[in-house]
């Protein structure tokens, strides 16, 4: 009798089980298959091949021109640069500027007249707005590289000598199939762009791609200009949501703009029925996930930004061939392992630290 | 020749005085009537009324410099200040949000008084001293904050701000009215209100007539300090974080706000009921745009034609030699 309710119960329950997998429909499932990787704690991957970076970079200097100074995320990887710099043994200066491009023509000039070897243009100091100090910085004999500003499909822009891409594709793609599985592939979403950014065309089209294949599922997109941040974003957020009450996920393509989706949420009722996902992994909007304002923020680690970005331009000026994938990882952080990023949250935390054993032995540094 | 006649004069004077309420109405039925079932519901008000008490009091604090003929251009970066020291002190290490407020409330009134010390005491234009004094006060943020957004604020603000409600309401559109009525009575109806409009109308006549013009211009730059730490109060508790960089883009809008305030209500006056209609007009604007599915730059165009125009509309129905300046 005993065995007969055992056997019964354990039918009952594989029953259960069956059910559900059958219930999760193939884009839930294939959604979820694309997440479970970035779940796991990235590994280090070599760009390329181990090079002797201290004697071949030892005369060389690197001017870094980030998009503004006054932008956390953009001081985190300069000051992360400039150790690395040291480490390694070369000039690393950063162009210190509040975002306006007279600065950065000026920081190419002054790079030009002090015969640095290559200038780098760091997450959104747009090289087309550059062209003609571009030019003349490669006529002068200095290398111009774009880094964290392009996705892999997209071209070098404004002539620069190369690029350091970011797999921001699939970082669209990733956002779309959080969200996809999510629902069981029933998303309503609001995606918020931000069109002056290049990045945002490459998570963009990774985002169709993810959400063509989803056919229940309905995406608006609404271009928030740099500007408009804080004037404009909540009052778009809470007019859709008030338009259109089905809505279950705000996707932000950069977590920044959460801090003004999170108030809108609140104000018109919605919280526990739409959802926020996100991208970057900027410490505020990891405490969001801490406090569930945000379900998911795909993190990068800005440490791991900076190592890969110093390794790709390294090897341009040590005549070795470009780096097409640095391999910098993107991590989901949700509710289960927000806590992981600190608590408050600190950059660069909660990633791991197999990237710093793995870049100095490919830099023969030990 | 056609004259007006005096009841045609008094009905002029009351249009103009209600064009503005009647700009907002006609924007609600048009949106009303296209979009009911989404646009005339009380949950999109009372998301509209929620939402923009930072503007709202960051316009009023520019009304009471201009009633008194001076530029306070530093308010912006006042309520990113403000925001910062109380996310430091509260988030970072853990000073009771009361204190941490009161700290907030302290350092805008602080940079008010720096801003009223140079344009009184070395007679240099207020534009420029507020410029120079709000960038700077802009670096201090930055570096006060680490150039970071902090996160973590104590709930209990966020609660007070905008969890809490009144008639389905968040409780910020609340603080925003209080301050309006209060700088309605003291316009209207004290002695001080007279005076501060007098030292904007005429600094030399009112200083002939023996009123203490530098004390009054810079005790409203004080206020207005005070009043760029209650936006930042109020911005903090909507967001539940302070960002070094957002304050600063309040600062054209709440002009406009301003502006548009003058030409209604108390025609020709910056008043504070004309400032606080216009922000809700204008976004009241933007909401039925954003509803409708347009694309941000057509409410750019919104935005700024409506300011024009109605500017424009103002000073031909007057017909006066007075114009805002």
């Amino acid at each position: 009798m005993k065995r007969a309710v055992w056997s019964g119960s354990l039918a009952a329950a594989l029953l259960m089980a069956a059910s559900a997998a059958m219930a999760e429909g193939p884009e839930a499932t294939r959604a979820a298959a694309q997440l479970a990787p970035y779940r796991q704690l990235p590994k280090f991957e070599a760009p390329g091949e181990a090079f002797d970076a201290r004697a071949c970079m030892k005369d060389k200097s690197i001017l870094s021109i980030p998009a503004s100074s006054a932008v956390p995320f953009l001081k985190v990887i300069e000051t992360s640069m400039a150790k690395v710099a040291k480490d390694i043994g070369f000039n690393l200066k950063e162009w210190e500027n509040q975002g306006q491009p007279t600065q950065w023509v000026q920081g190419i000039d002054y790079a030009i007249s002090n015969k640095y070897n290559l200038i780098d243009l760091l997450a959104g100091t747009d090289p087309r707005f550059l062209e003609p100090q571009v030019k003349a910085a490669k006529d002068a004999g200095l290398k111009v590289m774009a880094a964290h500003l392009t996705g892999f499909e997209q071209p070098p822009p404004g002539g620069v000598t190369g690029v350091v891409p970011i797999d921001y594709k699939r970082a669209g793609a990733l956002l779309g199939d959080w969200a996809i599985s999510k629902t069981d592939g029933n998303v309503n979403a609001l995606v918020l762009t931000v069109n002056d950014v290049l990045s945002t065309d490459s998570m963009v089209s990774g985002l169709k791609e993810e959400f063509a294949q989803c056919p229940r599922c309905k995406v608006n997109y609404i271009n928030i200009p740099i500007l408009d941040f804080a004037t404009k974003t909540q009052t778009i957020v809470q007019s859709a949501l008030t338009a259109d009450p089905s809505i279950n996920y705000v996707i932000p393509l950069y977590d920044v703009l959460s801090q003004w989706v999170v108030p809108a949420i609140t104000i018109t009722g919605r919280e526990g029925q739409t959802k926020i996902t996100t991208f970057n992994g900027t410490p505020f909007a990891i405490a969001f996930v801490q406090q569930g304002k945000i379900e998911m923020d795909l993190g990068e680690n800005l440490d791991w930004i900076a190592h890969g970005v110093v390794d790709a331009e390294a090897r341009v000026l040590c005549g070795l061939p470009m780096v097409k994938d640095p391999h910098i990882p993107l991590y989901i952080f949700d509710k289960a392992n927000a806590d992981t990023a600190g608590k408050p949250p600190q950059p660069s935390t909660g990633y791991g630290d197999a990237y710093l054993a793995g870049y100095r032995k490919l830099w023969k540094l030990q | 020749m056609a004259m007006s006649t005096p009841n045609s004069a008094v009905l002029v004077d009351w249009f103009e005085r209600l064009a503005l309420l009647l700009a907002w109405a006609f924007v609600i039925i048009v949106f009303g009537a296209v979009r009911p079932t989404t646009f005339l519901t009380w949950a999109n008000f009372s998301a509209i009324l929620g939402s923009q008490a930072v503007l709202v009091v960051v316009a009023l604090g520019l009304t009471l410099t201009l009633t008194a003929g001076d530029y306070d251009l530093s308010i912006a970066s006042v309520l990113s200040l403000a925001g910062t020291v109380l996310a430091v002190l509260n988030a970072r290490n853990d000073v009771p949000i009361v204190w941490a407020i009161a700290a907030a409330l302290a350092v805008g009134a602080a940079v008010g008084f720096i801003n009223g010390f140079f344009v009184i005491y070395f007679r240099i234009n207020s534009m420029i001293v507020t410029l120079g004094v709000g960038t700077f006060v802009h670096g201090v943020t930055l570096w006060l904050g680490n150039q970071e957004t902090i996160s973590g604020i104590s709930s209990g603000l966020v609660e007070a701000v905008i969890v809490r409600r009144l008639f389905g309401v968040p409780l910020s559109f609340y603080y925003a009215l209080t301050l309006c009525v209060i700088i309605w009575y003291v316009f209207s109806y004290t002695v001080l209100g007279r005076r501060l409009l007098f030292v904007g109308r005429g600094r030399e006549i009112a200083r002939l007539s023996g009123i203490r013009v530098d004390r009054l211009r810079w005790g409203c730059f004080i206020v207005s300090g005070l009043m760029g730490a209650i936006a930042g109060i109020l911005y903090v508790g909507t967001v539940a974080a302070a960002d070094p960089n957002s304050g600063l883009s309040f600062l054209l809008p709440a002009f406009a706000a301003a502006f548009l305030g003058a030409t209604s209500i108390n025609p020709g006056r910056f008043n504070p009921w004309g400032t606080m209609i216009s922000v809700y007009f204008l976004v009241t604007g933007i909401t039925g745009l954003s509803i409708l599915g347009v694309s941000t730059f057509i409410q750019d165009l919104f935005y700024g034609g409506a300011l024009v125009v109605s500017v424009t509309l103002s000073q031909i129905v007057r017909g006066r030699e007075e114009r805002l300046t």
